[in-house]
């Protein structure tokens, strides 16, 4: 029996081979996904594991002493090139003993430094003024792989002597590298959190696979109607129902099967291009996306284990007896009860505006069941809202086709709406993290690439990172070449208040003072009050701001100080007009003023490392949009062929009477595209509800349009959809041609 | 009223029609008989423009409809003809008074008048009361007399029935020939019914038997 299943699955005629090869593909592009989602958690583990040797110095377990090693000196500093991080170590060998970092050779010595590939080829391409002339001295070798969490990883170790990093206050004495996962040492804060991660990827690949699967389930009933027919007529001859069952198992074990290895093939194709995805922040070496065995065997046996439970369940819903397929029950029509867990989410998550819960744990649980109830709501009510719309639209029609697609759509609104049920929960899932993200991230005042924020550079001078018994540098010291570099529009100085730090940061008075009319040079930055000679400001001269105020119409508070001449100097602020050479040449240029301090960097820069992880979680979420639109496509064109199939004679009949091709094209088109749209719009709506409740709720943020780019991203993504049904339109034609009713 | 002269056509290297000439009037209602497999189907395809043969003219009212394009050839199966087959004909998704109604409605007329001119003809052919039934809910004489409703409603010049009868009991078929006999009489709607049997044909004014690929024999009734 197992191998006459085997002959009709492969042998069985065009109508099996189609739905083999339909099936195949499906289930290899869900494999894809799954095995993709797998070794991206595989590969965040390690590049975990490479971000390790970075916190040398920081966890505990690198400083201890230790005989027979000679320590050396390490201090570590984040700096940035045209918006991407640039980390620095600064190190010095205290004796021939001393450890070494993977990927070099040796600890560089004074006056030398390694820097990484990236960055090597940008020392050859950018001009010196700009990003070469903060790395004294000459390179002396590219590091290695084995010490870059990422192929673009900008990386530069410096070699210093013992004794000018030794009065360094942040440096430290290392007797190891630390080669551990970060995540497990409790100080080191340079890396990833694994299980966040873990938790997102899972996230998104449940938004991902959600549609494949509803796409293999639509592909496994393509041409059913048929194989039933032909199961009936085994029946007829003696076939057992056990063995009707077997037969239907094989069958789609085979197809499972072969889309799982056709899986295998579409990940490690795809392996390359998903390395090039920074869902992390950066980009991955391919060899690390890699799968473990237990992640293979899963698969490999997981899936088509899947595919043969799901065969043997879908026979369940039929009846085959030797006289024909009966169906075991007609699909009632869906009742609006089904809208009551969407009420309920949406009534919760309002329920919580104005009343934030207390703790971290009631604000999850709130959220989130919130958040699940809106989502098993919306595939709930999907039916019943289909439904609705359908009789409305068979209702009110005029012309055949939508009376016949509307009627089509309301006699199984399930069906319907099962096609487009994948693509509802990735959507709402994908807007509601995007509208929050992008909310979130406005709201953090990102600020507006004109904006004094975005344009100025900050090298503050702070007096816990100054060497024991060091003054910080004087006016004397600023670079004389700063205010000629071209782009600059003013240099401004920074004098210490008498409280170095804010208490409160709803209080204007900053740690620093400037004077009226060295403020007034540069108006971006705000004004002073009529009348006043010195104001207290932040050491950026931006400081924190409430949402909506833009630096130029902060006033800063008067200070009585009258000596601010004779006072330290905090910072330098310099305003450039934005301009990527500009800022990069002013950046290192201010690098000599303070060679071991804080690098410099903009207010914006500052903002954009700390939502970095969340812009990265926004374009995983459009990386799902642009995969699960395509998909649910594909599962209305599989859905639209079984759709002509079951109904090739009528529409063949009514061709033969001179009916237009057009009219039925118009009956598929509205059959198929209205549900896509329809349930697009209300994903989307749900989801920007959904963003709009939250943020409200636990942040009190308005909600923010979500830009140009996701619309676009979700305009070509259906726009994809529904060139994939177009794709299946030329099939109408064909199947609907004379013979059909001729023969059929 | 429509016209085969010398009608030629294969389909691949199998012939299906090897010259087949054949007339018939207005208000005619004519019966093509043969055996399984002798073209008789293929020849009332190819007088209603369904299909396009090898050789040989068609002709409808003085016209010759064989090398009008298919656009031309649909419209004129749209506009005069009207068909009636054995089995599977009507719209699943449509109620019995819509299935009627979509000729009406695909040539524009208003939904609620179409319906209303649909209606009438559920008295006419003994359906009152089965509007609002889908086709799995009729039985085949119910479902083959809204196929002819459906053929009538928008007052054919020609009606082709293709085995009408074929998949109902005798008792059923005779009934549903009644009806197709008499609503075409009182609308001078000519007939072209393709059947293999011999009672069906007896409702015709005239039949001729089709036999490999040609008209051999006419009997005048």
């Amino acid at each position: 029996m197992i191998g006459l299943g085997l002959r009709l699955a492969v042998a069985g005629g065009r109508e099996a081979a189609a739905r083999l090869v339909v099936v195949a593909a499906a289930v290899a592009l869900g494999t894809g996904l799954l095995l993709a989602t797998l070794a991206g958690i595989n590969a965040t583990k390690t590049q975990n594991l490479r971000y390790a040797w970075l916190n040398t110095g920081i966890a505990e377990y690198t400083t201890t002493p230790r005989a027979g090693v000679d320590p050396a000196w390490w201090l570590i500093r984040g700096d940035r090139f045209r918006g991407q991080e640039l980390g620095r170590i600064d190190v010095a060998a205290t004796g021939p003993a001393a450890p070494v970092p993977a990927g070099i050779p040796a600890l560089p010595g004074p006056g030398e430094f390694y820097a990484s590939p990236a960055l090597h080829d940008l020392l050859r391409t950018v001009p010196a003024d700009e990003l070469g002339d903060r790395f004294p001295g000459r390179e002396v070798g590219v590091i290695g792989d084995a010490a870059l969490p990422s192929p673009d990883s900008l990386l530069v170790v410096v070699g210093q002597s013992p004794e000018t990093l030794a009065t360094q206050p942040f440096a430290q004495q290392v007797t190891a590298v630390l080669t551990t996962d970060p995540a497990g040492c409790m100080r080191c804060i340079i890396g990833l959190d694994n299980t966040m991660f873990t938790v997102s990827l899972s996230v998104i690949a449940a938004a991902l696979i959600f549609p494949v699967l509803i796409f293999i389930g639509t592909a496994t009933r393509l041409s059913a109607a048929r194989r039933e027919q032909r199961f009936a007529a085994m029946r007829l001859v003696g076939a057992t129902p056990r063995q009707i069952t077997v037969l239907a198992t094989v069958e789609s074990t085979v197809a499972a099967v072969a889309g799982t290895l056709l899986g295998f093939g579409v990940f490690f194709a795809a392996r390359p291009g998903l390395a090039e995805i920074p869902f992390t922040g950066a980009t991955f070496f391919p060899s690390d996306l890699v799968l473990t065995a237990v992640n293979v065997a899963a698969v490999a046996v997981g899936i088509p284990l899947g595919a043969a439970v799901a065969a043997r369940l879908a026979l369940r819903r039929v009846r085959i007896s030797p006289l024909g397929v009966t169906r075991r029950a007609t699909p009632k029509p869906p009742r609006a009860w089904r809208l009551i867990p969407l009420v309920a989410g949406v009534a919760e998550l309002a329920y919580f505006v104005g009343r934030r819960p207390e703790t971290t744990d009631g604000q999850t649980a709130a959220y989130l069941i919130g958040a699940v109830l809106m989502l098993a709501g919306l595939v709930l009510a999907g039916p019943w809202l289909t439904m609705r719309v359908a009789r409305l639209v068979a209702d009110r029609a005029q012309r055949p086709a939508a009376l016949i697609a509307g009627r089509r759509l309301a006699d199984d609104p399930m069906a319907a709406f099962r096609a487009v049920s994948g693509l509802v929960v990735a959507l709402f899932v994908m807007t509601a993290a995007s509208g929050a993200i992008t909310s979130f991230v406005a709201e953090r005042a990102r600020p507006a690439g004109d904006s004094v924020a975005a344009t100025s550079l900050t090298q503050a001078f702070w007096p816990e990172r100054l060497a024991e018994g060091a003054e910080p540098p004087t006016v004397a010291d600023i670079p004389a070449g700063l205010s000629a570099v071209p782009g600059v529009q003013a240099v401004l100085t920074v004098r210490e208040n008498d409280r170095q730090v804010a208490q409160n940061m709803a209080d204007p008075s900053g740690p620093g003072l400037i004077s009226c009319a060295d403020l007034a040079r540069a108006p971006g930055f705000g004004s002073c009050p009529p009348g006043a000679q010195v104001v207290s400001v932040w050491q950026d001269l931006i400081g924190p701001r409430d949402p909506g105020v833009t630096p130029a119409e902060t006033i800063w508070p008067a200070s009585t100080v009258t000596d601010l001449d004779s006072r330290r100097l905090l910072s330098v602020v310099v305003q450039t007009d934005g301009s990527d050479a500009a800022k990069e040449r002013v950046r290192t240029l201010l690098a000599t003023m303070d060679p071991f301090g804080e690098p410099p960097a903009s207010d914006a820069e500052h903002q954009a490392s700390s939502t970095l992880t969340l812009v990265q979680f926004q374009r995983l979420a459009d990386v799902v949009i642009l995969a699960s639109l395509p998909i649910a496509g594909c599962s209305l064109a599989v859905s639209v062929i079984a759709g002509l199939t079951d109904r090739k004679r009528p529409f063949s009949v009514l061709r033969l009477t001179g009916v237009r091709i057009r009219m039925l094209r118009s009956v598929v088109g509205l059959e198929t595209a209205v549900p896509l749209l329809v349930v697009a719009a209300v994903a989307i709506g749900a989801g920007l509800l959904a963003a709009s409740l939250f943020l409200r709720a636990q942040l009190d943020y308005p909600l923010h349009g979500l830009g140009a780019g996701y619309y676009a991203m979700v305009g070509g993504g259906l726009v994809a959809s529904l060139g994939i049904i177009a794709a299946t339109l030329p099939l109408l034609r064909r199947i609907t041609g004379p013979e059909t009713a001729r023969n059929e | 009223m429509i016209e085969a002269r010398d009608v030629k056509l294969s389909f691949g290297e199998t012939p299906a029609l090897r010259g087949a000439t054949l007339a018939v009037a207005e208000g005619e209602i004519l019966a093509v008989m043969g055996p399984s497999g002798s073209g008789k189907s293929t020849l009332l395809h190819c007088l209603a423009g369904i299909l396009v043969p090898d050789a040989g003219e068609v002709q409808f009212a003085g016209q010759r409809i064989d090398t009008l394009d298919e656009g031309a050839r649909s419209a004129l199966r749209r506009d005069r003809f009207g068909f009636v087959f054995q089995f599977g004909q009507l719209v699943p998704e449509l109620t019995a008074v819509e299935n009627v109604a979509l000729p009406l409605l695909l040539a524009g007329t208003k939904r609620r008048a179409a319906v209303a001119e649909a209606s009438a003809w559920f008295d006419r052919l003994d359906l009152d009361g089965l509007q609002q039934r889908r086709s799995g809910e009729l039985s085949g004489g119910q479902a083959q007399r809204v196929a002819l409703a459906r053929g009538l409603v928008s007052r054919p010049k020609v009606l082709f029935a293709d085995e009408p009868t074929g998949s109902l009991d005798s008792l059923t078929g005779e009934h549903v020939m009644d009806l197709l006999v008499s609503s075409a009489r009182e609308q001078g709607t000519t007939v072209v019914v393709v059947t293999h049997e011999a009672r069906v044909a007896a409702y015709a004014d005239r039949e001729v038997i089709v036999r490999d690929g040609k008209v051999t024999t006419a009997v005048l009734t």
